[in-house]
């Protein structure tokens, strides 16, 4: 194999990732409706009370965190993609460990403020999981770029 | 992996800015390189070493422990 062919062999693998990935312009539209979302959310909470709304909100904070997660930089070369994979690799690990730990721990301390005796565990959400693993991998994707200028 | 990016950029008087318009990738994609905190595809070396004009072992280099098969030679 000779030298191109062998760079043209790489750059489809690499470029077959970028495949499933928005233009950068997505990533404010993503930012916007994640802050539209979160304003409707709780203006919901303490004014209006709408189941229908709060659910409206909750999956329109997935949908803007889903898009930020998947839009590609200004420039989005190998370096980009390498922090992205170790974005959604250190995600998936933090989602699992979060969602095992932390919420039979809110329970418990909840039990013990409200000096009330619990039985089970609530059970963690499907909204909730998602929202752990879509902001962990955001966050610490901007904490890898940060780490790497 | 150590590296002699930073030398060969200066050599051919150029900018890391420059450097990355030139082989089509950011400017924090050179600076990781030359810091040791990101090791490059083999398409970039290669891009790399057809702008510098030189092999890519006379820029990039192996540190001993990563030489291959190094405890069994």
């Amino acid at each position: 194999m000779n030298v191109k062919s062998f760079m043209e062999c790489e750059r489809k693998s690499l470029e077959k990732m970028k495949r499933y990935q928005l233009p950068n312009r997505f990533k404010k539209i993503g930012i916007g409706i994640i802050i539209i979302s979160l304003v409707t959310f709780f203006v919901n909470k303490f004014s209006i009370e709408n189941i229908d709304l709060k659910l409206t909100a909750k999956y329109g904070i997935l949908v803007g965190l889903l898009l930020v997660s998947i839009s590609k930089e200004k420039i989005e070369d190998e370096l980009m993609t390498s922090l992205r994979m170790q974005s959604y690799t250190f995600a998936f690990i933090a989602g699992v460990i979060i969602t095992l730990l932390t919420n039979p721990l809110f329970n418990y301390i909840a039990n013990i403020i409200s000096q009330k005796q619990q039985e089970n565990f609530q059970e963690v959400g499907d909204w909730e999981i998602l929202w752990i693993l879509l902001s962990v991998q955001v966050f610490y994707f901007e904490f890898l770029k940060r780490m790497n200028k | 992996m150590k590296n002699r990016l930073k030398i060969e950029r200066a050599i051919l008087d150029l900018t890391q800015d420059e450097l990355a318009n030139k082989i089509g990738v950011s400017r924090q994609t050179i600076s990781s390189i030359e810091k040791n905190k990101y090791v490059p595809s083999t398409v970039l070396a290669l891009r790399l070493s057809l702008l510098f004009d030189k092999p890519v072992n006379d820029f990039f280099e192996l540190e001993d422990s990563e030489m291959p098969m190094a405890n069994n030679v």
